[in-house]
């Protein structure tokens, strides 16, 4: 083998373009490690949204919560079927809610609006939720315009921070608690009192879908048979998971295009790269033809210089993947073309997504430095030893 | 592989060498043989553009003959593959090239270690060659120097030792002076003397120098890609 310190050095020697070479390489890496650590947060959200145990039970044809309704008198036949799971106090964990979305204005100039899913929840509603906590204020009290919001919510919309007052259909609903529900799609929503909702959208006697809670896989299939299998309800029932991986093509947007971008950019890095190593044999092409001179074989001076390109592309990762870090965890929103509605989530720059990155560097090094290292090769050492 | 005689180290037999210039032939060396016995230092002498670094090439296995037959060590290189040749050479030649040829981001030391990279010799075994190379050209104090903290004459001692790090029989050097000035050729020249005395090395050295060329035991005249032989008096009496 070349000696490793050999390339090390001949990097340092041309650091302007070494330093050129990995601030592109670093910056492709940053920018794929935010396209996939998007996508990686979206599909979290989506993933940590679904408990099998939870039924979401919709009027036949809908897609969403958003476009099904359901009678109030059908909503409580659903309540006496068998199946459905209790609490510690005997009361059957069934939500019946109603979910209307409201076009409600970003903070921010030029910001724009964005559809808000509000839901009117009975008492009875956060327990079906996983991981439902309230971090801050309080819950909203029955028969009161109050509501609650998540911190990221907060953050987005316009009257939707804690204290402040949030238009709904024209009727302002006080904002007194932040809750949290495990980063799930739960959090890209307002939930207020179900009867108070009703009233304010002049929806009563009308439900969009109902959350039920059931003991185990085996009841949720009887149930749902029971349901779908009864010409009179018109509805169908799902579990969650296959609820949100419906719900998903907007993550299959962001992912196509994430993907997309970061593969367009690692071409053109590779050219970068690949312009950087020509440069490199080119002026080292006396050193190249001594080697082979002194008894250093082809292959061995190919991997010299391939091992010289993947130095330059990870020392490029390693740039990128660390601009991320600061990012990790920075949350956004995306529109949910399901419901219409904006969905809120956070990049997660989990090990997956850097090891994508660290591959995406690893391939700029390598096929970058490939064709210059065949070139370096492929010099007759008499040419090569009389370069200047 | 054919046995050649003992004393015999290098052998060309009708060795032709054209190249391709344009899609014109243009002959380099023109059916030339040519005997060098162990031990011997010879310098090759020429005009620019007579064949003087096409032997040299040749001889070290770097270019291959048009025609003829090329044994260095009793080794007829003709049969070797690209890949045997770059071994064979790292195991029975050195090298010394007129602009040193150093690698300039490598010590001294690192410098005259590359060679022995491509043995099994382990760490120690080849920082004590290294040493003890450097310690022959008398460069023991400039080990961790990189080939810029040198003159030019300390650049060609360590590309010396470079080449004779490995124990090769056979030295061969292009105008290892040609970019020296007086006293530094010198003293190239009297390192090159004692490797041929002292350690018994074989030396092909191409040389544009007249008293370079002094040094050697047998002095090669190229004209035209083939050899006249030239007592060095006469060459002298010539100027």
């Amino acid at each position: 083998m070349v000696p490793i310190k050999y390339n090390i050095r001949s990097l340092r020697n041309r650091w302007v373009s070494s330093l050129m070479t990995i601030l592109g390489t670093g910056l492709v890496v940053w920018a794929s490690v935010l396209a996939f650590g998007l996508a990686d947060g979206l599909d979290h959200t989506l993933a940590i949204s679904g408990d099998p145990l939870d039924l979401i039970v919709m009027r036949k044809g809908a897609t969403s919560e958003t476009n099904s309704i359901i009678s109030e008198s059908t909503a409580r036949e659903i309540d006496t079927l068998a199946g459905v799971a209790t609490d510690a106090a005997g009361n059957k964990l069934y939500s019946s809610e109603l979910v209307v979305v409201v076009n409600t204005p970003r903070r921010g100039e030029q910001a724009g609006s964005a559809n808000l899913i509000v839901r009117g929840v009975p008492p009875v509603g956060k327990q079906v939720r996983t991981g439902f906590r309230i971090v801050e204020g309080r819950e909203n009290k029955p028969g009161l315009r109050e509501a609650i919001t998540s911190r990221t919510m907060a953050r987005r919309f316009v009257g939707a921070g804690l204290g402040e007052k949030l238009d709904i259909f024209d009727a302002p609903f006080e904002i007194v608690g932040i809750f949290e529900a495990g980063g799930s799609a739960s959090e890209s929503e307002v939930w207020t009192d179900l009867e108070v909702l009703a009233q304010a959208t002049k929806r009563e006697g009308v439900r969009s879908a109902l959350q039920i809670r059931v003991n185990s896989p085996d009841d949720a299939a009887t149930l749902m048979n029971r349901i779908e299998n009864d010409e009179q309800f018109g509805l169908k029932a799902v579990t969650e998971p296959q609820y949100f991986l419906d719900q998903a093509q907007a993550g299959m947007a962001i992912k196509i295009v994430g993907r997309t971008i970061a593969i367009v950019l690692t071409i053109g890095a590779m050219f970068a790269v690949a312009n950087t190593m020509y440069a490199a044999v080119a002026s080292r092409a006396r050193e190249i033809g001594t080697l082979r001179a002194v008894g250093f074989s082809r292959r061995t001076v190919l991997a010299s210089f391939l091992l010289e390109s993947l130095l330059l592309c990870l020392a490029g990762g390693a740039v990128g993947c660390l601009g991320a870090l600061p990012l990790n965890g920075l949350s956004t929103g995306t529109a949910n073309w399901a419901t219409f509605s904006e969905l809120t989530f956070s990049f997660r720059f989990g090990p997956a997504v850097l090891a994508q990155a660290v591959l995406l560097a690893v391939l700029m090094g390598v096929i970058g430095g490939l064709f210059p290292a065949i070139r370096a090769t492929r010099m007759k050492i008499v040419d090569a030893l009389r370069e200047i | 592989m054919t046995n050649s005689a003992p004393e015999t180290l290098v052998k060309l037999r009708e060795v032709s060498k054209e190249y391709m210039r344009d899609k014109i032939h243009v002959p380099v060396l023109s059916n030339t043989s040519l005997d060098i016995p162990k031990g011997e230092f010879v310098a090759v002498m020429g005009p620019s553009g007579s064949g003087k670094s096409t032997l040299l090439n040749l001889v070290a296995g770097i270019d291959r003959p048009t025609t003829g037959t090329i044994i260095v060590a009793g080794q007829v290189l003709n049969d070797l593959s690209e890949s045997k040749l770059t071994r064979w050479r790292s195991h029975h030649l050195g090298f010394i090239f007129q602009l040193y040829n150093l690698m300039p981001v490598l010590t001294a030391f690192e410098n005259v270690e590359l060679p022995l990279l491509l043995t099994p010799l382990s760490k120690r075994q080849r920082a004590e060659h290294v040493r003890t190379a450097l310690r022959i050209v008398g460069l023991s104090d400039r080990m961790d120097h990189y080939p810029r903290q040198l003159s030019g004459g300390q650049e060609q001692r360590v590309a010396i030792a470079r080449a004779l790090v490995n124990d090769p029989v056979l030295l061969l050097a292009d105008e290892p002076t040609g970019n020296l000035d007086a006293t530094a050729a010198q003293e190239i020249l009297d390192l090159l003397q004692q490797l041929n005395e002292e350690f018994e090395k074989t030396i092909i050295m191409v040389t544009h120098d007249p008293r370079a060329a002094r040094r050697a035991h047998r002095m090669l005249h190229l004209e035209k890609g083939t050899f006249v032989e030239t007592e060095l008096d006469a060459l002298e009496a010539a100027g």
